[in-house]
């Protein structure tokens, strides 16, 4: 077992066994849940340990072949389905690793929980799994339709309707998105006869010798990445097709409303930049100049229009919902700066290192963002942003994490939302995309107009009246009771300080949780030089040519 | 000239860092709480002085954390231009610290704990702003500073400073979010570095409209933080925080902190030379020297003490921006003295228009003639930091004023000189009547102010000058109440108080703007009697008290019950009864401070290091 | 022959998968009851499905199963059928979910009708 070829087989199948294991003993002993899911998605953690020190260390892209079917012959296509692990997907494994064992700690008390929770859930992790780490695009259809089938479950885990109503829209138009995906890869199915990565690469770029030359002009392959990109549009809800995604946020249970946001859009765009890499490479953008500017085009009207509807939005699940549809826009903007034809070497390094930090990072912000919003709804009640008013003082460390986790998403340095911006703006600068530059630096502007919002409610707005904890008027506080009700602060370094014990309200795993990730935001800030290096021979492999 | 690596520029920034969690952990126990406030200031600026001697001798300290972004370190630098803005703001925190307590305290105000963490939070961003090493620290710094300083904006928790601090915010996020991190983006993309005084080269040799763009860029960020017109309006609404942010955020930490940003991106970014070739540092001197005599135009009709100063600072910072894009030595010397000079300056007028609040609750200069027998020594050292705001010899302003001419003037830019001129004229048109008012007037003996409580763009004819004094008094003083007597012993069995609801209107509600009846209160009779006798007048009285009524209903959600009491203003002595030491320790330390730079400003440290910097920007 | 008839009478597979898109498609978006959209989904899918196999098909080729010691012949490409075969398990759990979604959304609210439904929602 020490050759670490076998790991990613483990991640994805772990779960899913796991999955399963769960289903059988819940039959038996409905409590065993959350003690299988614990042992499944630990072991899993230590998995994507070994897995990211193989690839970050000496052994590089990791290749296991399903079956070990191999390759007829030397320049042959592959017959059996590759699970490729990369710099790429390594990152991917370990955040999900990461926040799949989070989610559970945020879970553990405030729910949802039960049997078909953890069922699901695990599916859910095996499936992200699956998509991380395949090297086939058909596998990643069936990867995505499994997350997908797992969210949409999760999303009417609580038994609500309206968590139905909303999961049979998100199922509707997801799956519709993930169909036109896997149409997309027929069309790429006919017009090279294989469904490998690697091999679609190179035959694409017309290096077997049946075919007569790259063929990245051919209609065929134009229409597949047009129904692909739609498809995976529709996953990572990019605007306009992100209109599952809002009522869906909202609606499902608190806790799945944190692994959603913080991996499932996550995975979509994930597996764009996958493709776009991986699959078509940077030659096929060069040779059709016009599917770069429309991805950009695209890619920064979701930025913007996103964040519009994220201020007009006033229950605050909505407003992050929203907040997403404009990052992800972002993290697709950078992809297409990347694969710019405009964009010389060091333009495409940068928006692509840009594009990777800021998925990671977004993940870990949105889904901090979640639970403390989560926490702040089980302390108070707070389900708008008007509930706000005031909680800076009941829930100090709630506030503070929200606070903090804002700022980052709005782009404040350190921390690392800041980075991935300064990333892909030199990236757009690098490539002449001037206007493109413009809407980054202004998106900066756009966030903080909703997240300003959180701020004043949170921090400077006495709660309303015959509220006994905040009712105090400023004006007539008397000093001893002003300095008990004194607290919180939302002061910008990475010091989390521990005022009062939080309101019997929030479990402490949904605290730890957003105090962790507020945490992991600000060092994720100074770690970015060092995770830089460490995708550079990824980023040259995919890049450089 | 060696490079010494150190921790302590790091130890600077960190030190009131460290203080937050400190400070909010003892929310419980105020006295310990403000200690540590005191105690991280005092130790702010050890730590900063301890570097100054080796800094004067050409020795710069550096701390570098490492890699931040590819060719970008995060790194600190203590040069003689960090230096300066920093040994400034941690020595006037230190007395900042001291007032602020008196202040707090002596308001009740909410919230201390919030409002001492991230007092200390701006420092530590303050300071790290001056000994950024490259663009992108200073941006981290610059970023971190606008979210500290949004808690004390917003301090009030009221509409008023919600929406305050909703402006600041977009205002600050706008210069440094968009526009610095665009500029030092772009900065990057054409230098390939951002570390202050490696650009230059690049910048020279890059596409001259990008290199543009870039100082656009740069210099409307941080110019948006120093007031620069027209993107200053957020400044004398951020006058709604608690006097002591005003004073030393307000107008030295942050607002500086836009102006050293401009002294970097001119001095260290590009240098002198790639600034006059681009021909970039005319238009930025005429945005100046529109701002400053703009401002000090407007500062005329702002009838809100701290209103008028905020118009002040705005004006005063583009004396800095002015003498900085002249680009000659003796200007930029100016120009970069003018940093201390104006913060000592400034903080004194903040300081005091902070301590007149407190005691008396008055905001508003109508309200304070004659305010001097109240408070002697705070109106005192008001006197003299308005006499150097307006460039009078001995006092700080003087000193880096006559920089700024004669550099106008070497660099045959004498227009800039003229407006200069203009503008300390202007200085001493809002300035003086505040003086004359408090010294030489009484609340019921005040000259009517044209200026503002006139209608803009005056009236024609002195109508009723001795009905239209704005000075508040509703007081049964000698004079007056002596008539009353006499009016109401005239009119026997006519003291009916039904006429009262008639002469109610304007007039009661807002007693302070009408010093005519002024014995209405005390004797219902009177103001009967009054209401009848005076006839000939009460017509256009009572037009024109609708005016001046309508005009103050613009601050009537202030509640504020300011002006001298109903006797007047009593009279206290030149000992320190007028306040708390706390308060007024500070205010004269500052004001002190402010002759030593204006008298001997060589010993005063600053002078030196300014020359330092000239030196090594001109070599 | 004219081009259009040449595509029909050779190509129908593909002109039926394109039917079969757009009338799945227009229900989904058009049909304002909720098992309806399930069914436009399924439509669309099969439309894949018929998409997969059509793009498989070898003229005179046999199903792609070899016995063994197989011989030489022409065989239909097999990779579509595992695709379809798996895709059509994929659409078989999205369908069931959807159903289940479907029978908890009638439980509550007694419709399926979605214009009906909003109304209903809007009075909670």
């Amino acid at each position: 077992m020490t050759d670490p070829t076998v790991a990613p087989v483990l991640l994805i199948a772990l779960p899913i066994v796991a999955a399963a294991v769960v289903l059988l003993a819940g039959l038996r002993w409905p409590r065993s849940g959350w003690p299988i899911s614990l042992v499944a998605l630990v072991l899993e953690g230590g998995l994507a340990a070994w897995l990211a020190s193989a690839v970050f260390g000496d052994s590089g892209r990791l290749v296991h072949e399903l079956g070990a079917y191999g390759r007829p012959g030397e320049n042959e296509f592959a017959v059996g389905i590759e699970l490729v692990a990369d710099a790429l997907s390594a990152t991917m494994v370990g955040l999900i690793a990461l926040i799949a064992l989070s989610v559970l700690a945020v879970t553990r008390r405030a729910g949802p929980r039960g049997v078909p929770f953890y069922a699901a859930y695990l599916m859910l992790i095996g499936g992200l799994m699956g998509v991380s780490l395949t090297g086939d695009v058909f596998n990643l259809f069936v990867f995505l339709e499994i997350t997908g089938i797992a969210t949409y479950t999760l999303v009417a885990s609580n038994r609500s309707a309206p968590a139905a109503v909303a999961a049979l829209k998100y199922l509707i138009v997801g799956t519709t998105g993930a169909s036109l995906y896997l149409l997309g890869v027929g069309y790429l199915l006919m017009a090279t006869g294989t469904l490998n990565m690697a091999d679609l690469a190179a035959t694409l770029a017309g290096e077997p010798s049946f075919v007569d030359g790259p063929m990245y002009t051919d209609p065929l392959v134009l229409a597949s990445f047009a129904f692909i990109a739609t498809g995976l549009f529709v996953k990572a809800a990019i605007f306009p097709l992100h209109t599952w995604q809002p009522g869906a946020y909202d609606e499902a249970p608190d806790g799945v409303t944190v692994a959603i946001s913080a991996l499932v859009s996550t995975i979509g765009a994930y597996a764009f930049l996958r493709i776009s890499l991986s699959v078509f490479t940077p030659a096929f953008f060069e040779a059709t100049p016009i599917v770069a500017t429309v991805i950009v085009t695209v890619a920064s009207v979701s930025v913007v229009a996103g964040s519009a509807l994220a201020v007009m939005q006033s229950r605050i699940k909505r407003t992050f919902a929203y907040s997403s549809v404009s990052q992800f826009g972002l993290v697709v903007l950078a992809t297409g700066i990347a694969v710019h034809p405009d964009a010389g070497a060091s333009a495409a390094e940068a928006a692509l290192i840009g594009a990777v930090i800021h998925l990671v990072g977004h993940a870990v912000v949105k889904g901090g963002l979640f639970t403390a919003a989560m926490g702040l709804a089980l302390d108070s009640d707070a389900r708008t942003i008007d509930d706000l008013a005031g909680l800076g003082r009941q829930s100090p460390v709630l506030s503070a994490a929200m606070a903090l986790l804002g700022l980052t998403l709005v782009g404040v340095p350190p921390a690392v939302g800041f980075l991935g911006k300064w990333y892909i703006v030199i990236g757009a600068m690098n490539a002449d995309l001037w206007p493109v530059a413009v809407v980054i630096l202004l998106s900066t502007v756009l966030t903080l107009a909703y997240v300003a919002r959180l701020f004043e409610q949170l921090y400077f707005t006495p709660a309303p009246s015959g509220d006994e904890a905040g009712a105090e008027a400023p004006a007539d506080t008397s000093d001893d009771h002003a300095m008990a009700a004194d607290g919180g602060n939302s002061a910008d370094d990475g010091t989390e300080e521990h005022l009062s014990d939080p309101t019997p309200g929030a479990p402490f795993g949904v605290v730890a949780v957003a105090v962790g990730a507020a945490i992991l935001a600000i060092l994720l800030g100074f770690a970015g030089a060092e995770f830089a290096d460490a995708l550079e021979p990824f980023v040259t492999e995919v890049l450089g040519q | 000239m060696s490079t010494v690596e150190s921790l302590r520029p790091l130890l600077a920034v960190a030190i009131s860092t460290v203080a937050i969690p400190l400070i909010v952990a003892s929310y419980r126990r105020p006295n310990v709480r403000d200690s540590i406030s005191v105690l991280t200031a005092l130790g702010k600026f050890a730590i900063v002085a301890s570097m100054l001697p080796a800094v004067l001798n050409g020795d710069e300290f550096r701390w570098s954390l490492g890699t931040y972004a590819p060719g970008v370190e995060f790194a600190l630098r203590a040069d003689p231009l960090g230096m300066l803005f920093a040994l400034l703001s941690s020595l006037l925190w230190v007395f900042t610290a001291f007032y602020a307590i008196g202040y707090m305290r002596g308001l009740d105000e909410h919230s201390q704990t919030r409002f001492f963490a991230a007092f200390a939070g701006s420092l530590a961003a303050a300071v790290g702003i001056a000994f950024a090493e490259n663009l992108l620290t200073i941006f981290v710094f610059y970023e971190l500073l606008s979210v500290a300083t949004y808690p004390l904006v917003a301090h009030d928790e009221t509409d008023e400073a919600r929406a305050a601090g909703r402006k600041y915010l977009l205002y600050t996020f706008f210069g440094g979010g968009v526009l610095v991190l665009g500029g030092t983006a772009l900065v990057y993309v054409l230098a390939g570095t951002t570390t202050f005084g490696a650009t230059a080269q690049g910048l020279s040799t890059a596409d001259p409209t990008l290199a543009k763009a870039a100082f656009a860029m740069l210099a409307a960020g941080f110019g948006i933080k120093a007031g620069l017109m027209p993107a200053h309006s957020w400044l004398p609404d951020a006058m709604v925080a608690p006097t002591p942010v005003s004073g030393l955020l307000h107008a030295v930490a942050v607002v500086k902190a836009g102006a050293f940003g401009v002294a970097r991106v001119i001095l260290d970014v590009y240098g002198p030379d790639v600034v006059s070739d681009l021909g970039v540092g005319l238009p930025l001197a005429a945005v100046a020297a529109f701002t400053l005599l703009a401002a000090s135009v407007i500062a005329l009709r702002q009838d809100h003490l701290k209103r008028r100063l905020a118009y002040s600072t705005i004006s005063q910072l583009s004396y800095i921006v002015l003498g900085l894009s002249l680009l000659g030595p003796t200007a930029i010397t100016g120009g970069l003295l003018h940093i201390p000079a104006h913060a000592f300056m400034k903080l004194t007028l903040f300081f005091c228009a902070g301590i007149i609040h407190v005691e008396t609750h008055t905001d508003y200069i109508p309200e304070m003639d004659g305010i001097g027998k109240r408070m002697p020594l705070t109106m005192t050292a008001f006197s003299i930091a308005a006499a150097g705001m307006a460039g009078i010899p001995l006092v700080a302003g003087f000193v880096s004023k006559w920089f700024l001419l004669v550099g106008a003037v070497q660099v045959n830019e004498a227009i800039f000189a003229v407006a200069l001129l203009v503008s300390g004229v202007l200085n001493i048109a809002y300035f003086w009547p505040i003086v004359y008012g408090a010294f030489f007037e009484s609340p019921d003996g005040a000259d009517e102010k044209p200026l503002i409580s006139g209608p803009l763009g005056g009236r024609e004819g002195p109508r009723n000058i001795q009905l239209l004094k704005p000075a508040g008094s509703h007081g049964s003083h000698g004079e007056s109440s002596g008539m009353g007597g006499a009016l109401a012993g005239s009119s026997d069995g006519r003291d009916d108080p039904a006429p009262l609801e008639d002469g109610e209107y304007a007039v009661d509600r807002h007693p302070s703007d009408h010093a005519g009846d002024s014995a209405t209160e005390n004797d219902p009779a009177v103001a009967a009697e009054s209401d009848d006798s005076v006839d000939v007048g009460d017509d256009s009285a009572g037009h024109d008290e609708e005016t001046i009524a309508d005009d103050h209903d613009d601050h009537a959600d202030h509640a504020h019950h300011g002006g001298p009491g109903p006797d007047g203003w009593e009279r206290r002595r030149w000992t320190g009864e007028e306040s708390t030491w706390l308060m007024l320790g500070p205010i004269l330390a500052v004001a002190t401070g402010a002759l030593v730079l204006g008298i001997v400003p060589y010993e005063a440290q600053f002078l030196e290091l300014v020359e330092v910097i000239v030196e090594g920007v001109s070599a | 022959m004219t081009p259009l008839v040449d595509v029909l009478t050779s190509r129908y597979a593909y002109v039926l998968f394109a039917l079969l898109l757009g009338i799945g498609l227009y229900m989904i978006v058009s049909s304002q009851n909720l098992v309806k959209k399930v069914i436009g989904l399924n439509l669309f899918q099969t439309a894949l499905f018929l998409f997969f196999i059509a793009s498989a098909y070898l003229a005179g080729g046999q199903a792609p199963i070899v016995h063994h010691g197989g011989k030489e012949a022409t065989y239909v490409s097999p990779l579509p059928q595992v695709i379809v075969l798996t895709a059509i398990v994929v659409g078989i759990a999205v369908t069931a979910v959807a159903l289940a979604l479907l029978v908890r959304i009638y439980a509550e609210y007694g419709t399926l009708e979605e214009d009906v439904l909003r109304e209903v929602r809007s009075d909670d």
